[in-house]
């Protein structure tokens, strides 16, 4: 074990202060002064300090050293690793709210390249103590406002941050927020969507698990800003701890005088209640989820008017997401200006992926805009397992679409994700490899929106469920000429068609695989082949010359069709094969292949 | 008339008064990971085994809490082990018998099992 470890900002300012040739300088000097066993090197990230780099963070202690030049290198390692005295000229004293978590994490690969700002807490605190969340300048932001700062303010801070959404329209916050401070009218209403339901993403649970008061926090800063004094959890009801937390969250901030009557002591009053989501995936569409909560079977409808002229029982309502939310209180602790320093031009700040699929570091992670897939998957995600190849990633979840290996340098940004032909979406990320079949992955998705269409406009109904169709009928080797431009006609009026964002976007999956992987869809339709060996009806299993005619494959084969005398080969009838496999995987002498 | 500011103030020097009092200072502090994806994991029952060493007096001087996800899903349920000036470490994968060699072996005698340790 080490005794110390160096972290060494990668972010690009410091590296366009020569941070690489500093490192080099450290290492060398590490090798002369004979503490290369002590002391570990590693590269993070952006630490957000750009304007007072090269950074290096030194632990234990997180003593935070900018503007390190090459005559300083020598001195922190003679004075602060082997005399233990750290030198605080060159310290820097920043509480930025989320640096703290390179604290803890600093010192792992995987955590390395993220920056978390969303997630600052989770993971550090104990989500169930508000007295952990108020230590770390918990509800600072809030007493900052209500102390000097006017509605408007707010909201031109948030314009200034350049925040977007991060429910996956990336609509501008501060836009938002000022349509709904603009109406006139005593009754608003602030909305949280906590209705999560991507297959595979897991972004907004482990937020709240992990730091519900900041939710909590968000929106009573975006119900000052606009003027509501009552905000709404729209949350899914399959989220139990997640619930349990918010619940412990509110009665506490409740019981510390920062919910409810005269917050902190001023005169604003603010009131948040949950309401449980039976589990539509439409109702994570804003107008469907308005109409759940005022009782109404969900479904959307059409816009204009937005919620924030027309929303929750016909009064002005600002709806955004659970991350949107987690981010307020940064942007207004630290400022609109240093949260636009993070990210692109046109995208501000970090996205929570949920990271999963056929990659070695499964995981939530929080990265700056302007992160390239390539990093995610390779550096934090560690690559893929078994060597195996990459061949596609998917962003956004049912509404999102497949990206192929060569899209591996695209920045995370709303505009380069959409150009490349997926969406940011929510923040689910799926890795695959080779012995995924593209066909197939569509029809996954497609299997999911077509039962979650909530059927009352015909384009997504009806589009949905033929494609759907289509896509089965070429997975079982039925498919026909002409199935493919099928496909891309049906889907292109089901996105122009549409009501909702539902409809819009469920053609995304089959659209992005026919676009980048259509040859795929060619084999299956005129060879009748699956590359990858996933579509059952067209595989063969086949006996080859290795078979010693034991007869175990025989005995296993649930349908009686395999054949043979003992110890001669032994055939597989097709016919009456049901491709379970069984014989495959039974067979010791690996005679069975997939053909 | 105080701001909110300054009330918001007098409620933190509250809070970390709090937190000290639970013991926080102490030489040794352990996190459990407890959000719905670590306690499918098992993390309940790591749980369990540090706060049966520190009612029974097993270990002492050790500042036990929860913590939400952090991210390391491949490697729940994790446990991080925080010690005055040390680097902290953090183990991935613990179970019940992982989590009282992590008591025997790092806690009450300082020795780090590095096999376990997320890198």
């Amino acid at each position: 074990m080490k005794e110390h470890v160096i972290t060494i900002c990668n972010g690009t300012a410091c590296i366009n202060k020569d941070v690489r040739g500093l490192q080099n300088i450290l290492e060398e000097q590490l090798v002369k002064l004979d503490l290369q066993d002590k002391v570990k090197i590693n590269v993070s990230g952006c630490l957000g300090m750009c304007d007072k780099g090269p950074v290096m963070i030194v632990y234990p202690g997180y003593t935070i050293y900018g503007g390190v030049t090459e005559k300083d290198i020598t001195e922190i390692l003679q004075e602060h690793i082997i005399n233990k005295r750290p030198i605080s000229r060159l310290a820097i004293q920043e509480d930025n709210l989320f640096n703290r978590f390179f604290r803890i994490f600093g010192d792992t690969k995987f955590f390395g390249r993220q920056m978390r700002i969303a997630l600052r807490n989770c993971g550090i605190i104990d989500p169930e103590n508000i007295d952990d969340y108020i230590a770390l300048r918990g509800y600072e932001a809030l007493a900052k406002i209500l102390t000097d700062m006017t509605a408007q303010d707010v909201i031109d801070e948030v314009k200034k941050s350049g925040l977007r959404g991060r429910g996956g329209g990336g609509f501008p916050t501060g836009t938002k927020w000022q349509f709904t401070a603009d109406q006139i009218n005593d009754q608003k209403y602030v909305i949280c969507n906590a209705d999560e339901g991507d297959p595979g993403a897991f972004m907004d649970r482990s937020a709240i698990e992990g730091d519900p008061h900041t939710i909590l926090e968000g929106m009573i800063i975006g119900g000052y800003a606009i003027g509501a004094n009552k905000g709404i959890i729209y949350i899914r009801a399959e989220y139990p701890l997640a619930i349990k937390r918010l619940e412990k969250a509110l009665a506490d901030a409740e019981a510390h005088c920062l919910l409810g009557k005269n917050i902190l002591g001023s005169n604003f009053d603010f009131d948040i209640e949950i309401r449980l989501g039976a589990g539509a995936f439409v109702c994570g569409e804003e107008t469907a989820l308005i109409r759940s909560i005022e009782g109404r079977r969900g479904m959307p409808k059409p816009r204009p008017p937005y919620p924030s002229v027309s929303g929750l029982f016909g009064f002005p309502t600002l709806i955004n997401n659970v991350e949107t939310w987690a981010n307020v209180p940064v942007v207004i602790l630290d400022g609109g200006s240093w949260f636009s320093t993070v990210g692109t031009e046109k995208s501000k700040g970090t996205k929570v992926f949920a990271l999963a699929g056929m990659v070695n570091n499964t995981g939530l992670i929080e990265v700056p805009m302007g992160t390239t897939l390539r990093e995610i998957i390779y550096d934090i995600g560690g690559g893929l397992p078994n060597g195996k190849q990459l061949k596609a990633i998917q962003t956004g979840g049912p509404s999102g679409g497949c990206l192929p290996a060569e899209y591996l340098d695209t920045p995370i940004d709303y505009e380069s994700l959409a150009k490349a032909g997926s969406i940011m979406g929510s923040g689910g990320m799926i890795v695959m490899n080779e012995d995924v079949c593209m066909v197939d992955v569509a029809r996954f998705f497609i299997e999911f929106t077509q039962s979650e269409s909530c059927g009352k406009c015909t384009p997504c109904r009806e589009g949905t469920k033929r494609m759907y169709e289509i896509l089965t009928r070429i997975i079982e080797g039925k498919g026909m000429p002409g199935d493919i431009e099928k496909l891309e006609r049906l889907g292109s009026m089901t996105q122009k068609a549409s009501l909702c964002g539902l409809g819009q976007s469920a053609p995304n999956p089959v659209l992005s695989t026919i676009k980048n992987f259509r040859e795929e869809y060619e084999e299956h339709i005129n060879e009748k082949k699956c590359r990858a060996g996933v579509c059952k009806a067209l595989l063969n299993y086949v006996i080859t010359e290795k078979c010693i005619g034991c007869g175990a494959c025989k005995r296993v084969c649930p349908v009686d069709a395999i054949d043979g005398n003992k110890k001669q080969m032994h055939h597989i009838d097709n016919d009456k094969c049901i491709r379970c496999g069984m014989c495959m995987n039974t067979c010791k002498f690996g005679a069975i292949i997939k053909s | 008339m105080t701001t909110p500011l300054e009330t918001l103030r007098k409620k933190r020097a509250e809070s970390v008064n709090r937190i000290l009092q639970k013991g926080y200072l102490a030489n040794t502090r352990v996190y459990v990971g407890m959000a719905t994806c670590e306690i499918a994991a098992g993390s309940k029952d790591v749980m369990e085994v540090f706060q049966n060493a520190i009612s029974t007096g097993k270990v002492k001087d050790v500042y036990l809490s929860q913590k939400g996800c952090a991210g390391r899903c491949n490697l729940e349920p994790t446990v991080e082990v925080v010690e005055a000036g040390k680097n902290p470490i953090k183990y991935g994968k613990v179970t019940k018998e992982r989590a009282w060699d992590i008591i025997t072996k790092h806690i009450i005698n300082g020795e780090v099992i590095e096999e376990w340790v997320i890198e």
